[in-house]
């Protein structure tokens, strides 16, 4: 009776003063336990040591508690400090994407309101359609990204064969791909190829800017491919290239909002192509991953993988 | 000024818009009231008449969500198209449930408020309630509850997609008419997508096997090679 009544006692007192009183938390709470242990009658010395070991175990799990909820916290600092970071590249990014073909716009409205040559007009006139093109793209994508953001997507089964075919038919309007052989890989065994559970407008879209983006980076002598493997557990998607390669301080960073790699800085594009991959795989539970080469062999492979089936 | 071309009344904060799009809309052979606000947009609707209505959805004053549900309200049944801001799908579904007779996101080519516009006045019935306003659709045996996101076909719930469903509502508000697959596209997403017309034609498919359509007879949906589809079932509107 004493022993279990020395046991409740202390460990009442163990977690109750620390949430009660946090200044008595540096008390000795085994000392406190063997007082209240021998006013009860017929206190023994085991009730005291049972009562002491079970405080020093009430407090080693608070202070462990304590210690993880400090981690987390600084854990969640960080996380806080990154998202403003990312936030403040964005807002920076964003402003000078926004800045370009504004200028453009300005100039050639200035051109087309002095100009007295119908040639000289008519070239205003091109340069302004091209930045309005230019702002409405980067609109548009924005606007998908946010959507992507709330949007509950389709899962349904999605044929990989399928859906890689359509991607090449559509891509091969784009005017850059005139003269420009794409292949598509896909095994013969197992057949049929396993499916995605996903949404398929979705995975277009993100097959479609890798080859895009494929595209834009190579020239007509190299060639670009378009391969699915599985290996039973996910499905692999890739768009592999003989470009140029990514320059290595790059590969981490190009899937950031708005990033422009150095040698990205020129070509066409509102600078979300790859934000949206990244997202769209995301939203299907995968992952996608890029490497790249400059050296020989060169080339870049990027890599969504999917959960199969 | 006495006229005979179809009067338009634009709503429009922004005067960079009105102003730009305005002498566009006359040299099209309308002519247009402008107005900067939906109080106003209620007023001149009231006692001009107009043959159509384009509403900014931001504006000063009475936005022109409000100004289209009061319009409804005093029974005006003007057609009526919503410019809005948002690509989001949930902007388009409260534009249509609204009783607008179509949407346009911001930014668009002048060009295509024209074809919607032109569009829209095809369609109109004067006086009347327009299909977009309607809450149950019924073509022969096939009816569609938009109120409850219901399609049935001889009194049988069909389960689509909700992508196929907004098609489907879509070819169903427009009888008639060709419907391009970018159209299609965008009404689904509400954004500008990759071209793949297989995209459309594999939800197509979809629609068809659900409403038991033979592409080769159809009794709902027709292709039209190399253009699109075309809900060719008369649609009854109803409430």
């Amino acid at each position: 009776m004493p022993f279990l009544i020395g046991l409740i006692l202390s460990a009442l007192v163990g977690v109750l003063l620390p949430t009660i009183y946090p200044v008595l938390s540096s008390v000795d709470f085994g000392t406190v336990a063997f007082v209240f242990g021998v006013t009860i009658r017929n206190s023994s010395v085991v009730a005291f040591f049972f009562g002491f070991i079970v405080t020093a175990a009430v407090l080693a799990v608070y202070y462990w508690d304590r210690r993880r909820t400090a981690q987390a916290q600084t854990m969640y600092a960080d996380y806080l400090q990154d998202t403003n970071q990312k936030r403040r590249n964005f807002l920076r990014r964003l402003d000078h994407e926004i800045k370009n073909p504004l200028t453009g716009l300005r100039a050639a409205l200035v051109n087309l309101q002095e100009a007295r040559e119908n040639e000289e007009r008519a070239r205003a006139v091109t340069n302004a359609g091209r930045a309005l093109e230019r702002l409405t793209r980067l609109l548009t994508d924005l606007r998908k990204l946010s959507d992507l953001e709330e949007r509950t997507i389709e899962r349904f089964p999605v044929d990989v064969p399928d859906l890689l075919e359509d991607v090449v038919t559509a891509v091969k309007i784009l005017p850059v791909c005139k003269g420009r052989e794409i292949s598509v890989l896909i095994p013969k065994v197992p057949s049929p190829f396993p499916t995605i559970i996903g949404d398929r407008d979705l995975l277009v879209l993100a097959v479609y800017n890798l080859v895009e983006n494929a595209l834009k980076f190579t020239s007509v002598e190299d060639s670009i491919e378009v391969r699915a493997l599985e290996d039973g557990r996910a499905i692999a998607i890739e768009v592999a290239d003989s470009g140029t390669g990514i320059p290595a301080e790059d590969v981490s960073k190009i899937f950031e909002e708005l990033y422009r790699g150095s040698n990205a800085r020129s070509t066409e594009g509102s600078g979300l192509g790859l934000a949206l991959v990244h997202r769209i795989v995301t939203l299907h539970r995968g992952g996608v991953g890029v490497r790249s080469s400059q050296a020989e062999p060169r080339g870049t492979v990027f890599t969504m993988r999917l959960p199969r089936n | 000024m006495p006229h005979n071309r179809p009067t338009i009344l634009l709503a429009d904060d922004d005067p960079t818009i009105a102003d730009s799009l305005a002498p566009f809309l006359e040299r099209a052979g309308f002519h247009v009231l402008v107005v900067s606000d939906g109080v106003g947009a209620l007023e001149k609707a009231q006692a001009h008449r107009p043959e159509l209505i384009i509403l900014d959805v931001l504006m000063p004053r009475m936005d022109g969500r409000e100004t289209l549900r009061r319009l409804r309200k005093a029974n005006l049944w003007t057609p009526t198209i919503l410019l809005t801001q948002v690509g989001a799908a949930s902007e388009r579904a409260l534009a249509l449930e609204e009783g607008a007779d179509d949407y346009l996101n911001k930014p668009f080519d002048p060009h295509e408020l024209l074809a919607r516009i032109r569009a829209v006045l095809r369609r109109a019935r004067p006086g009347e309630r327009s299909l977009s306003a309607a809450w149950l659709l019924t073509a022969h045996d096939l009816t569609l509850d938009r109120r409850a996101r219901r399609v049935t076909l001889s009194g049988k719930t069909l389960e689509l997609t909700p992508k196929a469903y907004a098609v489907l509502e879509h070819l169903m508000t427009h009888p008639d008419e060709a419907v391009t697959r970018e159209r299609l596209l965008d009404v689904v997403w509400g954004w500008e997508y990759p071209a793949g017309t297989r995209t459309v034609d594999t939800r197509m498919a979809e629609l068809r096997r659900a409403l038991n359509d033979d592409p080769a007879e159809p009794r709902f949906i027709e292709t039209i090679p190399g253009e699109g589809y075309r809900f060719i079932a008369p649609v009854h509107g109803e409430g």
